[in-house]
């Protein structure tokens, strides 16, 4: 009896241990390390509870995240199933058979209406316009402006203010509304500045930083379908955005013309400056920080013209894995894309969607001060090249712009020094004719 | 033992004692350097994929574009000033600490640590120190009234910035090594001299200078090696695409890393390698013959 | 002379100093008070807030920090120490162990192609290590040696090797031939005389290169960020995933991290302070 016993738990053993040790399935996604990743993979547990399938969210930290990436996608196999690239990627992603077209898979599980026409174009589509689809959306980010609301606020300020430039004190709707706030709160000896705007050349946030004004005052990166430049990057318009970039520049912190994202971020925080441009993440910090002394507003227009530098990142499946795990994948990102998950989603610090559905409500407004102004500002995203060779684009572009605001070169001959190496770069790069 | 199994021996021992060094130093970098090699005669990218032999369009295309030899200049001034300043403040340093003088080790173990801080940190840093709106070294500055150079953001200061933050971090180095050189000078040659009524000045030009100079030497040739690899710093500090500071090694990073050219980079590491390679073996020469003339065995 | 010597030692350590000392109170403050328009200098013990003064009330919420399993990293900043501690370590010995054999070996011996091998071993000095990062990285895939210790202690001692052979060879060429030789007279293996009179009176050199060593290896990021970013992290990876946190650069974090990784460093150092100062001395053998 006892040996028939033992016999049989032995088999009950091996049958549990069949099913219960099971090959687990699992999904690993790449992200870079910040306070979002974070998020998603606290978010990843309830899709784990969901369907059983884990979730390792992998964080590579920023400073190398890109060339992680793409070292990595030179292996036969990636290490990731998922990794949530930047939106300038996708175009070396797409056309180098990296990133797997989702465009049919796309369409029939997530209604694209909910997505935001300006994040599905600019984080899931290349190329532009064509209606393929290589991520789906992640975090969608944009660019805005958070101000030091005490003192704009201040009556005496405020008194101040309307005698010098007879209008209210308040928050800018155009460029030459921020100047004069700049200008009135650019106070040097008392180590007080009117604004940062972003102008670093580590990567991109002079790139970032100009956009805004290339765009607004008619001048543009090139044509996308042509890929012309000349005549369009270095246009009056374009010159003349370049040149008002330059008199704000002046109207900020000592070192304005060389700040990235971090040094912005840090002298608005120490409380020197009124005003200050940043990507989204970094504000739920400064309200934890400042809290009620600091207020939002969407990035200024100018003569009619609105445009905001779009940030973020999509989730891409890898071509470079077995099919069952892309699978996978694509049950993760239909999941990430449901309302209720992105609910969830945005409570996370410095995550924010592009769910119009939930854009548009009430709540998710009132849920933070910034969220309104980025509900806002989403209208207006547009984004730089994010052909293959963005990376060339990039590095030049910051050359020579940061040469025009270190006063090297004036604005015209940068723009047009600029125009003609992008042109020479797309014409390598086969896309100009 | 016979004459011949006694020569045998001794081989045995020769390559007992460097085989192994050897050893790991070819086994790490054989494969690395030939495959690089062969990878600059194709146009193969970062992300992998299809990729064939161009030749020798990658070389061409490193002669031709000016960034190149600007990437080389830099590079080239960053180090022949570097390490200047440090044999110079390092060896000066050595020999105002050699009496013995009581809290020595701790002057001398703070004076290194410097040295021991990661650069890529360090850079960034630096960066707190040094700009222009909260940094502490302006604000020391602006009390004297001294004026607010902008470190970071000049485009005529930042090398110089990063030159002396790495001077800064290097002294030590140089320090240390002069320190071994003039402890190695036997007090008996001093005692001669003494007794010959040398002035310090003949003391310190015939024997102290010479006595140091290959183990200073030695020290030049591998501080040299390594700044002209600078990286981290610059990368922490200014990024590795400005214009100013971009040293070869950003250089290379931008063109591997950001443009992807892996083939185009190798190609200009080695034709940098070439440079490198020429320019030792004169400095190593030079070294023999100063060896050589302190008595010492040959290199 | 006197005082002018004392006046550059005393420049010099300022130099040296003071910017230590600011990241040591920086270690102290909290993130606000390290990037204030009116630096703070003075560590006090009471509550400073909303004063524009010089005084900072100290803290240690740097060092909790790091103590914390910060956003995204898998493990605390501890974890990451012992990854380097361990490698440092191992990589150093084995780069001072075959690197000074390796030195001694063509100091005393004629080896066929001495000054080409020689010159081989720098030679490994000079290629930028960026150059190399793909074929090391497709070696390491092939041998499973991503993301262990045992892949970036190898690589390190491969990195050390011509410094420590190098410095090593530099200094065995001062020790005088006759030393060995007599011992060698008397009976002992070469092996012995090596072990018994070379190491003892090669032993500062052998403490200046093991420094030199642990500091290379110690610091090194560019390989150690793309070979082991998931497993056996170095203190350096840590580093760079603080450039992410959306609160900014926390700034005490990063100097109390920076003063606790030159710690091990600096201990070392003090431990072989005898030998770096002592030098090689010669008693009476004349040339």
């Amino acid at each position: 009896m006892k040996a028939q016993i033992k016999y049989i738990v032995a088999i009950c053993l091996v049958l549990l241990a069949q099913t219960g040790f099971a090959q687990e399935k699992s999904i690993t996604i790449w992200w870079a390390q910040w306070d979002p990743a974070a998020g998603l993979q606290q978010l990843s547990q309830d899709f784990t509870k969901e369907t059983g399938i884990a979730v390792k969210v992998r964080q590579i930290p920023w400073p190398s995240y890109q060339d992680q990436v793409f070292l990595n996608f030179g292996n036969k196999q990636t290490d990731f199933d998922i990794v949530v690239g930047d939106s300038q990627w996708i175009g070396r992603g797409a056309t180098k058979g990296l990133y797997l077209e989702l465009t049919d898979w796309l369409e029939e599980t997530v209604d694209m209406k909910s997505i935001h026409p300006r994040a599905a174009r600019y984080l899931c589509e290349y190329p532009a316009g064509s209606g393929r689809f290589y991520a789906a959306p992640c975090e969608t980010d944009a660019i805005g402006f958070v101000y030091r609301r005490d003192w704009f606020e201040d009556a005496k300020e405020k008194a101040a203010f309307k005698k010098k430039y007879g209008r209210v004190l308040t928050t800018p709707d155009t460029w030459e509304e921020l100047r004069d706030l700049a200008e009135f709160f650019q106070r040097p000896t008392q180590k007080r500045y009117g604004v940062a705007l972003l102008t670093g050349r580590g990567y991109d946030s002079i790139v970032m930083g100009f956009q805004p004004f290339l765009w607004s005052w008619g001048g543009a990166w090139g044509e996308p379908q042509t890929f012309k430049v000349q005549g369009v990057l270095n246009n009056a318009g374009a010159v003349a955005g370049l040149e008002f970039m330059r008199t704000l520049v002046a109207l900020g912190p000592p070192g304005a013309a060389s700040s990235d994202y971090f040094h912005s971020l840090d002298v608005f925080s120490n409380g020197s400056t009124a005003m200050m441009v940043n990507y989204f993440p970094f504000y739920p910090g400064i309200v934890a920080a400042m809290g009620e002394q600091v207020g939002f507003f969407k990035v200024p227009g100018h003569d009619g013209r609105r445009v905001i530098s779009l940030g973020g990142q999509g989730f891409s499946i890898s071509t470079k894995i077995p099919a069952a795990q892309q699978a996978l994948a694509k049950q993760f990102i239909a999941w990430f894309q449901q309302i209720k998950v992105q609910e969830k989603w945005i409570t996370y610090p410095g995550a924010f969607t592009a769910n119009t559905q939930l854009l548009a409500t009430e709540a998710f407004r009132q849920a933070s001060p910034y969220n309104a102004t980025f509900a806002e500002s989403l209208d207006y995203l547009q984004d730089f090249w994010n052909v293959p060779v963005y990376n060339e684009l990039l590095a030049v572009a910051v050359r020579y712009l940061g040469q025009a605001l270190d006063g090297e070169k004036s604005a015209q001959e940068a723009l047009d020094a600029l125009a003609e190496e992008h042109e020479l770069i797309l014409m390598q790069a086969g896309l100009l004719k | 033992m016979t004459p011949l199994a006694e020569g045998r021996r001794r081989d045995w021992m020769k390559y007992g004692f460097v085989g192994p060094a050897l050893f790991v130093l070819i086994a790490m970098n054989i494969f690395p350097l030939i495959y690089s090699m062969v990878l600059s005669f194709t146009n193969v990218e970062l992300t992998g994929g299809e990729y064939r032999f161009i030749g020798t369009l990658n070389y061409k295309i490193v002669f031709r574009m000016a960034k190149y030899a600007e990437a080389l200049r830099t590079t080239a001034l960053f180090v022949l000033l570097a390490v200047a300043s440090e044999l110079v403040l390092g060896f000066a340093l050595a020999l105002a600490l050699r009496p013995r003088f009581k809290a020595k080790a701790f002057v001398l173990t703070l004076f290194l640590v410097p040295m021991m801080l990661p650069q890529a940190v360090m850079g960034l840093y630096w960066k707190l120190v040094l700009n222009g709106d909260y940094g502490v070294f302006n604000q020391v500055l602006g009390f004297f009234y001294l004026g607010q150079p902008q470190w970071l953001t000049d485009p005529d200061l930042k090398f110089f910035s990063i030159l002396l933050i790495d001077v800064w971090m290097w002294t030590p180095f140089m320090l240390l090594i002069a320190l071994a050189s003039l402890n190695a000078i036997p007090a008996y040659i001093y005692e001669a001299a003494a007794i010959d009524r040398a002035s310090r000045w003949t003391v310190f030009r015939r024997i102290t200078l010479p006595m140091c100079a290959p183990l200073l030497g030695l020290a030049v040739l591998l501080r040299a090696t390594d700044a002209l690899k600078q990286f981290d710093l610059v990368m922490a500090v200014t990024g590795p695409n400005d214009g100013a500071t971009q040293t070869l090694s950003a250089l290379l990073y931008q063109v591997v890393f950001r443009d992807g050219k892996v083939g185009l980079g190798t190609s200009y590491s080695y034709i940098v390698l070439v440079v490198v390679i020429a320019l030792a073996s004169v400095f190593i020469r030079y070294l023999g013959a100063l060896q050589k003339k302190e008595g010492r065995a040959a290199v | 002379m006197k005082i002018l010597r004392w006046l550059f030692i005393g420049v010099y350590f300022c130099i040296a100093a003071l910017p230590l000392g600011w990241l040591g109170l920086t270690a102290l403050k909290t993130r606000q008070d390290s990037i204030s328009v009116q630096a703070k200098f003075l560590p006090t013990l009471a509550d400073q807030s909303g004063r524009k003064s010089v005084f900072f009330s100290a803290n240690l919420d740097g060092y909790r920090g790091l103590n914390q399993i910060y956003a995204g990293a898998q493990y605390t900043f501890f974890r990451y120490l012992g990854n380097s501690v361990l490698i440092g370590f191992f990589s150093t010995l084995a780069a001072v162990a075959l690197g000074t054999a390796c030195a001694y070996g063509f100091s005393r011996f004629r080896i066929a192609g001495a000054q080409d091998w020689l010159f081989f071993i720098l030679s490994t000095r000079f290629l930028p290590p960026l150059a190399v990062v793909v074929p090391v990285l497709m070696m390491y895939r092939e041998f499973d040696l991503q993301n262990t210790h045992l892949g970036l202690i190898v690589l390190y001692t491969a990195f050390n090797l011509s410094l420590a052979v190098w410095l090593m060879k530099g200094f065995i060429d001062e020790i005088p031939r006759p030393y060995e030789e007599a011992a060698l007279m008397d009976g002992y293996s070469r092996l012995q005389a090596f072990r018994l009179i070379i190491v003892p009176k090669a032993a500062p050199g052998m403490a200046v290169t093991a420094v030199f060593c642990l500091i290379s290896a110690w610091n090194e990021y560019g390989f150690a960020m793309t070979l082991n970013n998931q497993e056996a992290v170095t203190v350096l990876v840590y580093f760079a995933g603080l450039q992410g946190n959306v609160q900014g650069l926390p700034w005490p974090q990063i100097a109390a991290g920076v003063l606790l990784f030159v710690l091990p460093i600096a201990v070392f150092t003090v431990l072989v302070r005898r030998h770096l100062l002592r030098g090689v001395t010669f008693g009476t053998i004349k040339r």
